[in-house]
């Protein structure tokens, strides 16, 4: 168990983490999911004992981990840019943790093998890794840093450097691989959906805070403030302020938080009524924008006073400008903090 | 735990510092001294004498004209040679780029007389042109005068220019050329306004290198030249030993040293540049096709083998012919002192010498200048503080620190000046800054993450060190060493001020030969430069066998 309380640190005058606290309980994947520069980075590089100066505790079961340096904390890291080391094999990367350990030569053979078929590597153990492919070497990198049996496996944007198709399957795999290793990981990156398809857990972090804190499904149903919406590439955000609110959509924001800085009607709750119904808000708009996803398509309608709203359809049976009744179902009208 | 190991690097950092404070800056200081208070007082009549009398201001005036001209005229060869490398693929052209740099690592001593036989007046060329053409008067009167000196220099340094320029030119490619083809630029337009601006930090920082070559130049002006063509170094050189005016040799070193610091300074700014900038990298040649990219290439090819082989030949040749016939009696004769030669020893024995102290300025440069990159490569105050301080040896003439050695290493607790251990000293300081400038990028391109992820897998600090720097290092940790041979090997300068009766190096022993009177001693001194030259050459190999792999910044 993974305990950090009240983390920051600062590069020189600027802030890059401000009192962050986050647990992570044993055999848990945590995603860290925000934009580049919000500290993600750092928080890996001082929980992995890279960075020395910083405020707050990282205790790992119940020890302070402050004066333990890296090599000693027995904690994985997987490098964005994999950080292969280019004089050695593909096996001689794999074993590079193991021979730290002073392991019997059979043993470490033993191992490296097995780790390479885990990742589908086998054929490749003797190759020079400049010679590996995006993907390979990403297999290597994570073959390697899972090698010496990690108490913590952390991952810095493990699939950042592939290209969309690869990081697509590549998360799942590797969500498999960290799960059937049980160990405890963080894993970085920018890109929710990787984040959905990798983590038990997401926390949200924006300048050097986090943000929010929650299962994948819970996070993306329930944004707490505008930025996590935003982030998720959620629209539909009013501020709550906003008079077509009540006038236009029915919305009576006085009932739903006193504090809330905005409202988010989630495009999951949208739908084309097929006929009346009492379970949501209905109301009349134009259909002003529409784009072929191909699984589905991204429409965008206008109500009146040109409230805008979007929301995915499965099919399209009309052309723009036609007008079409739509439903908002109750429990997709969400205050955000601002 | 860890604030202890912090002092333990820092008392190892302190190592090639000491040994430059103490056997670089000490000296320097001495001669500081005895320019300012020649008589234990302040005394400035000297500075006065030398800055009021014609004559050292001309000595002055003409180390700069002539390293002026020196830079011009290898910059205007060099340049056009560097487009066509960088732009065209024939064969060959890694040859030629190879021999280009074999005179990198060939002694002073070792070019000026191979220039001497082939340009001098009983020079190859000239008895080729009176037997062709049967003349009765030598046809080329180079001799002694200032064109053998700078024809001699662009030859030394027409291989630094050219590698500098056409590494850079090859980086932006042809696509930035395109683009402004496409724009409307003539070849007129790409050349004022894309190609010569694209290179001015190369021009820059090639021509500084070269002026700094040329301004200390000492072996080929004192050989080619003589006492008429003095530079400063010639006659700090002069002074101290032939006159034995110190006091007036140390003001000519102070003056010698301030500039030497500025261009030195200068130098590594342009030096940060480059390395910003050359970024790309992708491979930008293609075949020659047009008549006149043909004759460029062809004329490119011809001018380094004219200028960088035929000397060679000349010297080899000169060595092994005796009146029109075969004959190896000069190198026979090498394991004899001759009889009334200033020389103590046989010259064959000085290369016993000349290797071992080559082995062991080689073996003191690699381990101070590892460590030295080090310092340079960590980041703060320290390391930009560290890094011009380790290229001063590069920018003090080998002679001021010859004579700095003399004047300040003479008296205990550090009386080295009888030692034969002042050699290979005095080579380490002047090996230091090549080995530094071969470590340095390739420490530089390690990343840092390579260090990082292996102290995650449990590697401590020495254990990162062997396991992944040393490794990664392993290429131009062996180009350092063999540059530091090799420039111990041929070091004139210093050698000659520190070397005596029986620790005398080749270079010294090849210059003694000169000095003798007599025909045989010069036929000596041809043999023991050939040999010379093969020691070097083999050194020449080995860092072009891996210089392929783009190791070091020189």
């Amino acid at each position: 168990m993974l305990q950090i309380a009240r983390l920051s640190h600062a590069y020189g005058d600027i802030v890059s983490l401000r009192g962050v606290s986050l647990e992570l309980p044993e055999g848990e994947i945590l995603c860290l999911l925000g934009p580049s520069g919000c500290g993600k980075t750092t928080l890996l590089r001082i929980i992995a004992g890279l960075e020395a100066e910083y405020s707050g505790t990282v205790a790992f079961n119940g020890a302070d981990m402050r004066s333990i340096p890296a090599h000693r904390r027995g904690f994985g890291l997987m490098f964005q840019d994999f950080a292969l080391f280019p004089h050695l094999s593909v096996a001689g990367n794999v074993a590079y943790g193991l021979r730290r350990q002073r392991l019997k030569r059979d043993e470490i053979d033993g191992r490296v093998q097995a780790l390479l078929r885990r990742v589908g590597l086998e054929v490749l153990e003797a190759r020079d890794v400049a010679a590996l492919s995006g993907g390979q070497k990403q297999r290597v990198a994570l073959a390697r840093s899972l090698a010496p049996n990690p108490r913590l496996l952390m991952l810095d944007e493990p699939l950042g450097s592939l290209d969309a198709q690869l990081r697509d399957q590549l998360a799942l795999e590797l969500r498999g691989i960290i799960k059937r290793a049980g160990v405890s990981a963080i894993y970085v990156t920018h890109d929710h959906r990787e984040a959905y398809a990798v983590a038990d857990r997401i926390a949200v972090m924006n300048l050097g805070s986090v943000c929010q804190r929650d299962a994948p499904r819970q996070l993306y149903r329930a944004p707490a403030s505008v930025f996590v919406a935003r982030f998720l590439g959620l629209s539909n955000i009013f501020a709550s302020d906003d008079s077509r609110l009540a006038d236009v959509l029915g919305i009576n924001v006085a009932t739903l938080a006193t504090r809330a800085g905005a409202i988010l009607i989630h495009p999951a709750g949208i739908s084309v009524a097929a006929g009346s119904s009492d379970l949501g808000i209905a109301l009349e708009a134009a259909l002003v924008d529409a784009v072929f996803r191909g699984a589905h398509y991204d429409v965008t309608v206008a109500a009146a006073r040109d409230a805008r709203l979007s929301f995915a359809m499965e099919d399209l049976p009309m052309k723009l400008g036609d007008r079409l009744r739509i439903n908002i179902r109750r429990d997709a009208i969400i205050p955000l903090d601002e | 735990m860890r604030a202890r190991l912090r002092d333990f690097w820092l008392l190892i950092y302190l190592i090639p510092l000491a040994f430059l404070g103490v056997l670089f800056v000490y000296p320097l200081l001495s001669i500081l001294d005895l320019s300012l208070r020649p008589a234990g007082a302040l005394d400035l009549s000297g500075f006065v004498r030398l800055l009021s009398t014609d004559y050292y201001v001309g000595t002055l005036l003409f180390t700069v004209y002539q390293a002026t001209l020196s830079t011009a005229a290898t910059l205007l060869l060099a340049t056009p040679c560097a487009f066509v490398f960088a732009r065209y693929r024939f064969r060959g052209k890694s040859l030629l780029m190879s021999l280009a740099t074999l005179p990198f690592v060939l002694p002073t001593i070792v070019v000026a007389l191979a220039f001497a036989t082939l340009l001098g007046k009983k020079g190859l060329l000239n008895d080729l042109a009176q037997t062709l053409f049967s003349l009765d008067y030598a046809p080329v009167q180079l001799e002694r005068t200032l064109a053998m000196i700078i024809i001699a220099h662009v030859f030394y340094n027409f291989a630094v220019a050219l590698r500098i320029i056409s590494g850079y030119w090859a980086t932006a490619g042809f696509s930035v050329e395109e683009a402004a083809r496409c724009l409307g630029a003539d070849e007129g337009a790409l050349w004022r306004d894309i190609r010569l601006p694209l290179i001015r930090p190369a021009l820059l920082s090639a021509g500084l290198l070269v002026f700094i070559f040329s301004f200390t130049s000492f072996g080929v002006i004192l050989i080619l030249g003589g006492i008429r063509f003095a530079t400063l170094e010639v006659q700090i050189y002069y002074q101290a030993v032939n006159m034995f005016n110190l006091p007036l040799a140390a003001a000519l070193s102070l003056v010698q040293i301030l500039g030497m610091l500025a261009m030195m300074m200068i130098y590594t700014a342009t030096q940060k540049k480059m390395q910003l900038q050359l970024a790309s990298g992708a491979a930008t040649s293609r075949r020659a096709l047009t008549g006149t990219e043909r004759l460029a290439v062809g004329f490119c090819v011809a001018l380094i083998a004219g200028l960088l082989i035929a000397p060679l030949i000349a010297l080899v040749l000169r060595s092994l012919l005796a009146a029109g016939q075969l004959d190896v009696a000069n190198y026979l004769s090498l394991t004899e002192k001759s009889r009334g030669s200033l020389l103590f020893i046989a010259p064959l024995e000085s290369i016993f010498n000349s290797l071992r102290f080559a082995l062991l300025a080689m073996i003191a440069a690699l381990i101070l200048g590892l460590i030295a990159s080090y310092m340079i490569e960590r980041p703060g105050r320290l390391a930009r503080l560290a890094d011009p301080l380790f290229m001063l040896p590069l920018a003090t003439s080998a002679v001021t620190l010859g004579f700095g050695f003399i004047i300040a290493l003479d008296e205990p607790p550090l009386n080295l000046r009888a030692s034969w251990l002042i050699i290979p000293i005095s080579h380490t300081l002047v090996a230091l800054p090549f080995v530094i400038r071969s470590v340095l990028p390739s420490l530089r391109a390690i990343p840092p993450s390579l260090r990082e992820a292996a102290r995650t897998l449990g590697a401590g600090s020495l254990d990162t060190l062997l396991t992944i720097d040393l490794p990664l290092l392993g290429r131009s940790l062996v180009v350092g060493a063999t540059f530091a041979f090799t420039v111990s090997m041929g070091e004139f300068g210093a050698s000659l001020f520190v070397a005596q009766r029986e620790s005398v190096t080749i270079p010294v022993v090849i210059y003694r030969l000169i000095g003798d009177p007599g025909q045989a001693s010069y036929r000596q001194a041809l043999a023991m430069s050939v040999v010379l030259m093969l020691v070097c050459a083999c050194g020449f190999i080995i860092i072009e066998r891996l210089r392929i792999a783009g190791v070091g910044e020189f």
